[in-house]
């Protein structure tokens, strides 16, 4: 077997472990997908299945063996073990610094001292294979989520690794990107002989991989062919996961409200490289009682619209109204009394010692008036008031912005990637916070690269390319679009429908 | 990027050393402070990004050696004048010194650094000591000012205010820094580990190293 885990229990000192005996085997050549909720213990079985635990993060409770064509992990010299496996944290930061495209894919070859030619023969090819010539020169840090992630995959893939380990590799990548990336693993078996990838949304890896494993409970499932299993609706809620290829049928019929957000002929000062304004002559309105799914490929400009209209990039032209009132000359800090904004990594906006505090706070810049304990509660957070939002998990932290967007009493939210949606008990909570702005006459802007949850929750979705927004309508109809299939991208639940069909 | 961001690491840093002995050689202030100035107008002349901050905390560092010279030199009895010119002196030196120093930091990425110790075949905890030491500074500037638009973004006036409510909204940021410092450092010690960084084997480089440094890979001569 090309990776063997036998009876692994992994915990974090309390009482109950995290996973218990887990048991897996791994041929050469196969590829699995391990699905499980948020929280469930992916992250760690992964961690564990590359031998990150305990080489690198050592954890209060590990049990069992993980082997490598019969070698233990826990013992084998980490710089042997980290050659033959490349890694794919959940949180692409993890693995980053502040160095170019170029330096973090070369990173593993040059400390292994690869003679240089074959080092920049090797990048180069990763670069063209995974789409990232146009990234060459650029500072890590300086890159969108999804695009740290894709360069961070070509680092695990730049030592041509036995075994590869990604723990949510799709998370954050427009559908072009997730196609570059299944290619680019389908591409890696000349050199990768195993694969296994984390996901709590199946459908997107379908293509490349074989098999699959469920973490429910603390326990992984039996390894089962994938393909079966992903029309087993009851498998997957039964593991607390949305089924795949299943739309909601949700989709709210709003009559929208009075106009809260105007956004007329704007024009940016940040510029491409052609010297073109990233947005350029665009508009967009938002109304009481809309969630608008904002998609756009990644770079299309939808992060450069939404600090736009809070005030934290320069405008060149345009103007911007908030409830009526011009809001070009108004600082950041008063139009975010009318815009609350919940970002994708909510570490940065936290700045408060406890989580009440921080709701008190987004209660006291706006016009909220409920009671800080109801409004946790509400958000899966009741008797964490007093806990550092810095101790709070990233989906933990995720639901405590969607508190004090709701505790701010602000008339808009900007929601970016909520990755807590892509589970049962995180897609109800989303879904509690949008029917409450919703009904209370407030608005939603949801921008997402997840084509199906957009598909699921928005009233009205707006495309952003080419500097403006050439698609803004119903959803339904946004999917049939010329702009929409100029994206080259796959409708939501395509599959589905043309079963339907 | 200007061409100075491709020259040479160790061209700079050696440039920086030995214009700051010129400053420590020069006999009194008034040759002291027209280097100084000279110094700080190289890096106008040069457009050193963020020129603005660093004059800021320049000022600062004046006043504070300036006037701590100043008592120090009365406090021992001497003339008034000639404390003021001691004390110019010496802030002068150091204004020169951070100037110059400041100049490498800005224009010098971690990777550039990387690549130049890698080329000269520096051992490797050479070669991190040096990036971590002039990266560092810049990365962490850079997330205080993240940290800032985040508090603007959730509505703290941290602009239009007193200048004690500025310093209390920038202790704010703090907490946060301190969270990212820590993350940041664990991210630096979890890829070395990851990526087989080993202090003891020499690391190479991707990078044409030469007096200049390749900022970037280019596809003229396509290796498919």
């Amino acid at each position: 077997m090309l990776l063997s885990a036998d009876k692994l229990t992994l915990g974090f000192g309390t009482s109950e472990p995290l996973l218990r005996d887990a048991t897996l085997a791994l041929a050469p050549g196969e590829r699995l997908l391990v699905c499980g909720t948020t929280g469930s213990g992916k992250t760690t079985l992964m961690m564990a299945l590359a031998g990150v635990v305990p080489q690198i993060t050592p954890i209060a409770r590990y049990e069992g063996t993980v082997a490598l064509n019969g070698e233990d992990v826990a013992t084998l010299h980490r710089d042997a073990l980290f050659s033959r496996v490349g890694y794919v944290a959940q949180s692409a930061e993890d693995q980053l610094w502040d160095l170019s495209v170029e330096d973090i894919i070369a990173f593993p070859l040059e400390n292994r001292a690869t003679p240089r030619d074959e080092v920049r023969a090797r990048v180069r090819y990763l670069m063209e294979d995974l789409g990232l010539i146009e990234l060459a020169g650029r500072r890590v840090l300086t890159l969108s989520g999804g695009e740290r992630r894709m360069v961070v995959l070509a680092a695990a893939l730049a030592s041509r690794p036995e075994l590869l380990v990604l723990d949510e590799p799709t998370t954050g990548l427009d559908p072009a990107a997730r196609e570059r990336l299944c290619r680019a693993l389908e591409q890696a078996a000349e050199h990768v002989s195993g694969v296994v990838i984390a996901e709590q949304d199946p459908a997107h890896l379908a293509s490349v991989t074989q098999s699959l494993a469920l973490i429910a409970d603390g326990t992984l499932s039996a390894v089962t062919p994938l393909a079966p299993a992903l029309d087993d609706a009851a498998r997957w809620t039964r593991a607390g996961l949305l089924p795949p290829r299943k739309p909601s049928g949700l989709r709210p019929a709003v009559t929208p409200g009075r106009e809260l957000l105007s956004v007329r002929g704007l024009r940016t000062r940040l510029a491409r490289a052609s010297g073109k304004p990233v947005l350029d002559g665009l508009d967009l309105t938002l109304r009481a009682g809309e969630v608008l799914g904002v998609i756009g490929r990644n770079g299309a400009g939808k992060t450069t619209l939404m600090k736009s209209v809070l005030g934290l990039m320069p405008v060149a032209a345009g103007e911007i109204v908030l409830d009526g009132q011009a809001a070009q000359g108004w600082t950041t800090a008063r139009r975010a009394r009318h815009i609350a904004y919940v970002p994708q990594s909510m570490r940065q906006i936290l700045f408060h010692m406890t989580a009440a505090e921080e709701v008190a706070f987004a209660r006291s810049m706006g016009e909220g008036h409920e009671d800080t304990e109801t409004v946790l509660a509400r958000y899966g957070l009741g008797g964490q008031g007093e806990t550092n939002p810095f101790a709070l998990s990233a989906r933990q932290q995720g639901q405590l912005g969607l508190a004090c967007a709701e505790a701010s009493g602000a008339a808009i939210a900007i929601v970016d990637e909520p990755l807590l949606a892509r589970d049962l008990a995180g897609r109800a909570l989303l879904e509690t916070f949008l029917e409450r702005m919703t009904s209370q006459g407030r608005a939603v802007m949801l921008i997402s690269h997840d084509l199906e949850l957009v598909d699921d929750v928005a009233t009205r979705l707006a495309l952003v390319g080419e500097g403006h927004i050439p698609y803004d309508g119903p959803v339904g109809e946004g999917w049939q679009s010329r702009a929409f299939a100029a994206l080259c991208w796959p409708a939501p639940y395509r599959t589905a429908r043309e079963s339907a069909a | 990027m200007s061409r100075l961001h491709d020259l040479n690491f160790f061209v700079k840093l050696g440039g920086a050393f030995a214009l700051m002995i010129v400053a420590w050689l020069a006999p009194d202030w008034r040759w002291d402070i027209p280097f100084a100035a000279l110094v700080l107008a190289l890096l106008w002349v040069t457009r050193v990004p963020k020129l603005g901050g660093y004059l800021k905390g320049a000022g600062l560092l004046t006043l504070m050696v300036i006037v701590s010279w100043m008592i120090n030199l009365l406090l021992q009895g001497i003339a008034p004048l000639d404390a003021l010119a001691i004390a110019a002196k010496m802030a002068a030196r150091l204004v020169a010194t951070t100037a110059l120093f400041y100049f490498v930091m800005e224009t010098s990425t971690p990777g550039a650094i990387l690549a130049a110790c890698s080329a000269a075949r520096l051992p490797a905890v050479a070669t991190l000591v040096l990036s971590l030491l002039f990266g560092i500074i810049p990365m962490l500037r850079d997330e205080f000012e993240r940290i800032a638009d985040a508090q603007r973004a959730r509505g703290m006036e941290i602009d239009d205010v007193s200048f004690l409510k500025k310093l209390r909204f920038a202790l704010a940021r703090g907490v946060p820094l301190l969270v990212q410092a820590i993350r940041t450092a664990h991210a630096i010690s979890f890829s070395l580990t990851l990526y087989g960084f080993d202090l003891s084997r020499k690391r190479t480089t991707w990078r044409d190293v030469g007096l200049m440094v390749e900022p970037r890979m280019t596809w003229k001569d396509p290796i498919r």
